[in-house]
């Protein structure tokens, strides 16, 4: 939509050419022309125009400002401030005739063929002048939807910080592992004791690492082993684990509980289902500017399945959108016995980007 | 319960063998109980229970190949339950099947002796036989409303779990029906409406009294008679379609 034609802008338009129209009638009437050929003509004249100078919006649209082009760009819209001036002056030529007619005095004519240079110059500056307006409404609209979009990038990555915060301790993890705990007080009180040293170990950690904005991919990996320490306790000999991690990767900035979760899917919607349970494999390694983290499990490919991709997952997109937009992947692979869940991150290490 | 030796004959399904032994080391403390199975899977509490016949199950949900409300709809509707999860969220889902109580883990030991005290008073009741019907059964292995994934039988001990898209079509049969999958038939207990209900609509279509189509099995309907019609399915198979199984297929297609 046309920056003035909307919100009442139309008005203040009109208004800002008050002045030109008023000096044009003006100096008319300073070379000693009467009043009435100078209102009829320089009056009907400027409204006119200036409805014809909104035009070059559609030409500011279709050329962006671009210092790469600015002599395109100017040689364009002289060109078209040019056009614009003659077609207005022809109108403008036929319209002094009528008011020759009107007025009864034949020479209105020829006195405003004789102003025709100066009227031309003058048109296609107002074209061009008008043609700046609409760069400054654009860039200005422009600059607007791009704060908004960033405000609300962040209210979103907030979001999906704190959420993912409350989402880090699955309550069912939490309430399933204390009744290891206590099944173990009577078999076995020197394992529920290292039971009850994992679960602390791992809640610690996580409320300690969730709270930051990067950690390294090496702290990461610890809170997933404290997390796997406590359901190998649950699942026995069901949950064996694979760890192929590259040295170069450990020193990698990632944002905190990216791992986690997908360990903890890999278990519930994996490992879980499966009678004999299985093997999870997390693998991490640098490809040039990129970290790859990897983690991949069986499935029982008779099992029930939860549609969609999982809150987990979702919320984990989420969270890496709006830190890295487009430079983070979360991509998942499926097979009817297997769920694999790849992320790639840009790799910073050290502190800082 | 077995009136003579006033014995309770418990069962205890959970996949984790540590749940398994905590109930085990609680339910000693009530002499009255004898554990007839410790199961850590669908199947096998389905093979035991029908072998051993306990007076009570205790049950998790969350478990490998069934889930404990599969394991109750397979089992039918008599075997008083106490369900035993870290999930409260099944709760009414549980109160759908009659459970007897409904425990979470952590299990404390009082509450655990309550719900058996409640199961004694039902069974003492003798009230075992209208515990649940089997449309609430099945009702109930659908989670959150979403449409039958797969339809469980078994023969005996041994259970099938037919995912739908394998089904081709369900025939009527006297009090059950016959389910068409990967070139076998099964024969389960239930009316051909109770099943046609959970089957998702877009996709299973009653085209007869008798009979209902896996949509995607059809190949083509041919004009038998004046107002009959009959199915040509993909593998050549021939099923009967009434005038409004017709027109249910027509407005689906």
């Amino acid at each position: 939509m046309h920056p003035i034609l909307v919100r009442g802008r139309l008005p203040i338009y009109l208004a800002a050419w008050g002045p030109i129209a008023g000096l044009w009638v003006a100096l008319s009437a300073a070379a000693g022309r009467g009043w009435r050929e100078a209102l009829g003509l320089a009056l009907p004249l400027a409204v006119l125009y200036a409805f014809a100078c909104l035009g070059s919006w559609w030409l500011c649209r279709a050329l962006p400002l671009d210092w790469a082009h600015s002599l395109r760009i100017t040689a364009a819209h002289a060109l078209a401030g040019a056009t614009t001036s003659a077609a207005w002056l022809a109108v403008g030529r036929l319209w002094s005739r009528v008011l020759a007619a009107t007025l009864g005095d034949p020479a209105v004519v020829s006195r405003y063929l004789g102003d025709l240079p100066l009227l031309f110059a003058v048109g296609a500056l107002l074209f061009v002048l008008v043609s700046s307006v609409h760069y400054l409404l654009i860039s200005f609209e422009t600059s607007r939807a791009a704060e908004r979009r960033a405000l609300e990038m962040e209210v979103h990555a907030r979001e999906a910080r704190l959420r993912a915060l409350t989402a880090q301790v699955n309550p069912h993890f939490l309430f399933n592992s204390l009744n290891s705990v206590s099944a173990l007080t009577g078999s076995d009180p020197a394992a529920a004791r290292r039971m009850c040293l994992l679960l602390a170990d791992f809640l610690r950690s996580t409320l300690r690492l969730g709270g930051q904005e990067e950690i390294s991919l090496d702290d990461e990996l610890a809170l997933a082993d404290a997390f796997l320490g406590v359901e190998r306790v649950r699942f026995g000999t069901r949950l064996a684990v694979e760890r192929n991690v590259s040295e170069d990767s450990r020193e990698c900035r990632v944002p905190p509980l990216i791992l986690q979760p997908l360990v903890e899917n890999a278990i519930v919607h994996g490992i879980a289902g499966l009678v004999d349970g299985g093997t999870l494999r997390i693998t991490a390694q640098r490809i040039a500017d990129r970290v790859e983290i990897a983690v991949e499990n069986p499935r029982d490919p008779g099992g029930r399945r939860t549609p969609g991709p999982g809150f987990g997952l979702s919320t984990l997109r989420e969270r890496l959108a709006a830190r890295f937009g487009s430079e983070a992947r979360l991509e998942v692979r499926e097979a009817p016995d297997a769920f694999a869940v790849t992320l790639r991150l840009p790799a910073r290490s050290g502190h800082g980007p | 319960m077995d009136p003579e030796r006033g014995t309770l004959r418990v069962m205890v399904v959970d996949d984790e063998a540590l749940a398994r032994d905590l109930l085990r080391e609680h339910l000693s403390a009530h002499p009255d109980v004898r554990i007839v199975a410790l199961c850590a899977n669908g199947f096998e509490a389905v093979r035991a229970a029908t072998e051993t016949k306990p007076d009570l199950l205790l049950l998790d949900i969350q478990m490998p190949k069934l889930d404990g409300f599969e394991v109750l709809e397979l089992l039918g509707g008599d075997v008083p339950v106490i369900f035993v999860t870290a999930y409260d969220e099944h709760a009414l889902r549980a109160f759908e099947v009659h459970a007897v109580d409904y425990l979470l883990k952590p299990v404390a030991p009082e509450r655990l002796a309550e719900a058996l005290a409640r199961a004694r008073s039902r069974l003492a009741l003798g009230d075992r036989a209208p515990l649940r019907s089997l449309r609430d059964l099945v009702a109930a292995t659908r989670s959150g409303g979403r449409f039958l994934e797969r339809i469980l039988v078994r023969d005996a001990s041994r259970v099938h779990v037919l995912p739908v898209d394998t089904v081709d079509h369900i025939e009527a049969r006297d009090d059950c029906i016959a389910v068409r999958a990967g070139g076998q038939t099964h024969l389960k207990p239930q009316t051909l409406a109770e099943i046609e209900a959970l089957l998702d609509p877009a996709r299973f279509v009653r085209i007869h009294r008798s009979y209902i189509l896996n949509v995607d099995r059809l190949a083509k309907i041919e004009l038998y008679a004046k107002d009959s019609r009959v199915a040509i399915l993909k593998d050549g198979t021939k099923l009967p379609v009434s005038r409004a199984g017709y027109a249910r297929l027509r407005e689906l297609l």
